[in-house]
C-alpha cells in the first residue's frame, strides 16, 4: 500500500509546480519569444515576430564561437585543477582534520567571498604600483610580469578561479573521504594492500560518484563564469577574455541587441541541458 | 481587557514598523556616477543639503559599478524603475535618456552660477533635463622635477635625440611642456622609460589607458583629433580609416611595445593610471582632468603632488583637441519623490551647491566670477574652462543614439590592435563596418 496516495501525492506537488512554473516556466517562455524576435528597449512589452535570424546571427558570429572556446578551455582546465588539488588535500589533510576539525572553517573562507570582489581584489593585488604580488617581485627579482595582458590573462583568471572554488571540491572530496567505512579499510589492511593500493583500488573507485560530480558542477561553474573575469580584465584586450555570459551581456546591455543575446542564452541552456543529461547517464549507469 | 490592550500595543507596534520603511521611502534617491572624485564631490554635496533638509526631503545616494553603468541605467528606465528619484546624465546620451525623464525648470541663478553654454550640455529639444554637475576633458600630467633636469642637462639633451631619431626618426629636443606635439611628448615618454633609457630615473615615461573600455577611447581620440580626424565627414561618411586615426594607433602601438607604459596597460583605466602615476614611477599621464584634485593633493599623492604640472593635450598639425562632455543629474519620470527631487536639483543648481561640490573634488564648470571663489583651493577648475573653450571639441556623430556603442567597437578593436591580436587594416576595417552599421540605425 502506497504512504501517500496519488491525489495527495498531487497535492503535495502544487507548490514547487507553481513555483517553478511562475520563476522558471514564465521568463523561459518570454526568452523563447525574444529568441524569435525583433527587439531592443522600446519594445520590449511588443516584440516583432520574424523567425530564427537571431539563431543564424549568434551561429554565424565568429565572437560568439571565440566565446565558446574561452568558456569552454576556462570549464575544463579550472574543473579539472579545482578536483585535483581539492583531492590531493582531502586525503593528505583528512588526519589532521580528524583532530582539528576546527582547521575546516578557514579552509572554507574563500567560498565566503562574492566572487565579483575577488576580481576587485586582484584587480588590487596585482597592480604594479599597488599590489604587493609585483612589488615582491620587483624586490626580490626586479621585474615582475605582466598578469594582465594578453599573453597571461587567462592564466591569471584560472589561478583566481581556483584559489577561491578548490575548497568547494575539497570539502565534497572530504566527506566522501571520511563516509568509506572503517571495516573496509581495516579489510584491505588485512589482506596486506599498501596505501597506495587501498588508495587506488579502494577508496577512489568509492569516491568516483563525488568525483564526477564534482568535476561537473565545476565545468558548469567555470563555463558559465562572469563576476570574477569581468571585474579583473573586462572583455580583455580585443575581447580576448570574453566568456560566453560575457558575450551575452555585450550583446544584451552593449549592443542592445536582446534578440541575439537571448538567442545565445538559450543555446548556453541547451548545451547545460546535454551536460545535465549526461551526468544524469552517467548516474542511472551507477545504479544499475 | 488586559488581553484587549496587548492586543492593541502589539497591532500598533506592528503598524509602526510598517510605516518606518514608508517614512524613509519619503527621501530622495540619487544614482550617481561611482567609483571617481565625482562620488566624493556628490557625498560632500548631499552631506551639506541633508543638514538642512527637512526629514522627507532627505538625499539618499545609490551607486553601482562605473563599468556599462549606462546600459543597466537605460535597461532600469526603459523598464520604468522607480528605484532612483534622480538620475545621472551625460551629454553624449541625453537623447537617449530623455523619453524616461523629465524636464526641469532650474531658474535664473543658474546661469548665473553655470553660463548659459554650460547648462546647454545638459538640454534636449530646448528643454533643460538636468544640473551640470562636471564637465570632463583631459589633462596632460607631467612630473616638472623630471622635465626641468632634462631640460638643464645638455648630456640628458643628446641622450632624448638619440632616442627620438633611433624610435621615431625624427630630430627632436626636449621642450617646454606647453609646447610639445604629440611626437615630443612620445619621444619624452620613451626617454624617460627604464626598457629604452636604463638611466631614467622613473620606470615608465608615460601611462597610457588601453583597457577595452568605452572611456579609455575618449581619452584616445585627442591625438587623431589633433591629426584631423573625425568619425564622419560633411556628407555622413564614416572616416574611421583616416590617416590620423592610422598615424596614432601606431604611435601608441609604438610606446606600449617598446615599454613607455606599463606592461599591464591594456588592463587599465581611470583608478590604475590614478595609482600608476602617483607613485612617482611615471613621467607623463594623459588622464581625466578629474583626477587633478587627488594627483596634486600632497596627502593622497604625497611621491608627486607638488612636482606635477598640468597642461592641454599636445598639438598635431591641426593644433590642440580636447574631447569635453558634461556630467550632470535629472528627473526620472518614474520619481516616487518628484517634489523632494525637484527641490534637491534646484538646490544643486545654486552657487552655494556647486561651491561644496568644487570643494568636495567635483568638476563644475562654473562662471567665471563664481570658480574665482574656489580658484585657490581648485586651481584646476580655471584651467578646465580654459581649455574647454580653446580646445574642446565633439566628434561629429558622437551624440547620436549609438554613441556609446560605437565607443564600445572602437575600444574593442583598438585593443585588439594595440595587444598585437590583429593588424591595424583588419581594426580599421571592422571599427568602419560597425561604424557604418551602428550610425545607420
Amino acid at each position: 500500500m502506497a504512504i501517500v496516495n496519488r491525489a495527495e501525492g498531487r497535492l503535495y506537488f502544487t507548490p514547487l509546480v507553481g513555483f517553478l512554473l511562475l520563476f522558471l516556466g514564465f521568463p523561459a517562455i518570454v526568452n523563447l519569444v525574444y529568441s524569435v524576435s525583433t527587439v531592443n528597449f522600446e519594445t520590449l512589452r511588443s516584440p516583432t515576430i520574424t523567425g530564427f535570424g537571431n539563431y543564424l546571427s549568434v551561429l554565424g558570429d565568429r565572437e560568439f564561437w571565440r566565446s565558446v572556446s574561452f568558456s569552454m578551455r576556462f570549464g575544463i582546465v579550472t574543473a579539472l585543477a579545482e578536483c585535483l588539488i581539492g583531492l590531493f588535500l582531502a586525503i593528505f589533510l583528512a588526519p589532521l582534520l580528524a583532530r582539528r576539525s576546527v582547521l575546516m572553517a578557514p579552509l572554507m573562507l574563500p567560498l565566503m567571498v562574492a566572487p565579483a570582489m575577488v576580481g576587485l581584489m586582484y584587480r588590487l593585488v596585482l597592480h604594479e604600483f599597488a599590489g604587493p604580488v609585483p612589488y615582491y617581485l620587483f624586490e626580490w627579482f626586479g621585474d615582475s610580469p605582466a598578469f594582465l595582458d594578453v599573453n597571461n590573462a587567462f592564466r591569471t583568471l584560472v589561478v583566481v578561479e581556483v584559489l577561491q572554488w578548490t575548497p568547494f571540491a575539497f570539502l565534497l572530496f572530504y566527506m566522501a573521504y571520511v563516509a568509506i567505512p572503517l571495516d573496509v579499510r581495516e579489510a584491505a589492511a588485512l589482506d596486506g594492500a599498501t596505501s597506495f593500493k587501498a588508495l587506488w583500488w579502494i577508496e577512489l573507485p568509492l569516491m568516483l560518484p563525488t568525483l564526477t560530480i564534482a568535476f561537473f558542477i565545476r565545468f558548469i561553474d567555470g563555463f558559465r563564469v562572469f563576476d570574477n573575469v569581468y571585474a579583473l580584465t573586462g572583455s580583455g584586450a580585443g575581447g580576448s577574455t570574453t566568456s560566453l555570459s560575457i558575450y551575452i551581456y555585450h550583446a544584451f546591455f552593449k549592443q542592445g541587441a536582446i534578440g541575439k543575446a537571448v538567442a545565445a542564452s538559450v543555446l548556453l541552456f541547451l548545451a547545460s541541458l546535454v551536460v545535465l543529461c549526461v551526468l544524469n547517464w552517467l548516474a542511472g549507469l551507477r545504479r544499475r | 481587557m488586559k488581553m484587549m490592550r496587548t492586543s492593541l500595543a502589539a497591532v500598533a507596534a506592528l503598524l509602526s514598523s510598517i510605516a518606518m520603511p514608508g517614512l524613509s521611502n519619503a527621501a530622495v534617491t540619487v544614482l550617481g556616477w561611482p567609483g571617481g572624485s565625482e562620488e566624493t564631490a556628490l557625498r560632500a554635496a548631499v552631506e551639506a543639503y541633508n543638514g538642512k533638509a527637512a526629514e522627507t526631503d532627505r538625499v539618499e545616494l545609490l551607486f553601482f559599478n562605473r563599468d556599462g553603468f549606462f546600459d543597466k541605467l537605460q535597461a532600469d528606465m526603459a523598464a520604468g524603475s522607480s528605484a532612483f528619484d534622480i538620475n545621472l546624465v551625460a551629454t553624449y546620451s541625453i537623447g537617449r535618456y530623455a523619453p524616461y525623464m523629465e524636464p526641469i525648470e532650474l531658474g535664473p541663478d543658474a546661469a548665473k552660477v553655470f553660463g548659459e553654454s554650460v547648462l546647454k550640455t545638459m538640454q534636449f529639444d530646448g528643454k533643460q533635463y538636468g544640473v551640470p554637475t562636471d564637465l570632463s576633458l583631459h589633462f596632460m600630467y607631467y612630473r616638472k622635477d623630471l622635465i626641468e633636469a632634462l631640460m638643464a642637462d645638455d648630456a640628458a639633451k643628446a641622450k632624448y635625440a638619440e632616442i627620438a631619431k633611433e624610435h621615431l626618426e625624427k630630430e627632436l629636443q626636449p621642450k617646454d611642456p606647453d609646447q610639445w606635439t604629440w611626437e615630443d611628448w612620445a619621444a619624452t615618454a620613451l626617454y624617460f622609460s627604464k626598457q629604452v633609457n636604463d638611466e631614467s630615473p622613473v620606470r615608465y615615461g608615460t601611462v597610457l589607458q588601453m583597457k577595452n573600455l568605452l572611456f579609455n577611447m575618449m581619452v584616445f581620440q585627442s591625438l587623431p583629433r589633433s591629426y584631423g580626424g573625425d568619425w564622419m565627414d560633411a556628407a555622413g561618411n564614416v572616416t574611421i580609416d583616416s590617416e590620423a586615426y592610422r598615424t596614432s594607433l601606431e604611435l601608441y602601438k609604438k610606446l606600449y611595445d617598446a615599454g613607455a607604459s606599463p606592461r599591464d596597460s591594456l588592463s587599465y583605466e581611470f583608478a590604475e593610471t590614478n595609482a600608476a602615476y602617483s607613485a612617482g614611477q611615471a613621467a607623463t599621464a594623459l588622464q581625466w582632468n578629474a583626477a587633478a584634485a587627488d594627483l596634486t593633493n600632497a596627502e593622497k599623492s604625497p611621491a608627486v603632488a607638488d612636482v606635477t604640472g598640468v597642461v592641454a593635450p599636445p598639438a598635431g598639425p591641426n593644433g590642440r583637441a580636447d574631447h569635453i562632455h558634461g556630467l550632470g543629474l535629472g528627473l526620472n519620470k518614474n520619481a516616487k519623490n518628484k517634489e523632494g527631487a525637484i527641490k534637491f536639483l534646484k538646490w544643486l543648481a545654486s552657487e552655494e551647491a556647486a561651491l561644496t561640490y568644487a570643494r568636495g573634488g567635483g568638476s563644475p564648470a562654473l562662471a567665471p566670477e563664481v570658480v574665482a571663489k574656489v580658484a585657490s583651493e581648485r586651481p584646476d577648475l580655471v584651467k578646465l574652462g580654459e581649455f574647454a573653450s580653446r580646445y574642446g571639441y565633439v566628434m561629429t556623430g558622437a551624440t547620436s543614439a549609438n554613441a556609446l556603442s560605437i565607443y564600445e567597437l572602437q575600444a574593442k578593436e583598438f585593443t585588439g590592435y594595440w595587444s598585437g591580436q590583429q593588424s591595424l587594416d583588419d581594426a580599421l576595417a571592422h571599427t568602419k563596418a560597425g561604424m557604418q552599421d551602428l550610425l545607420k540605425k
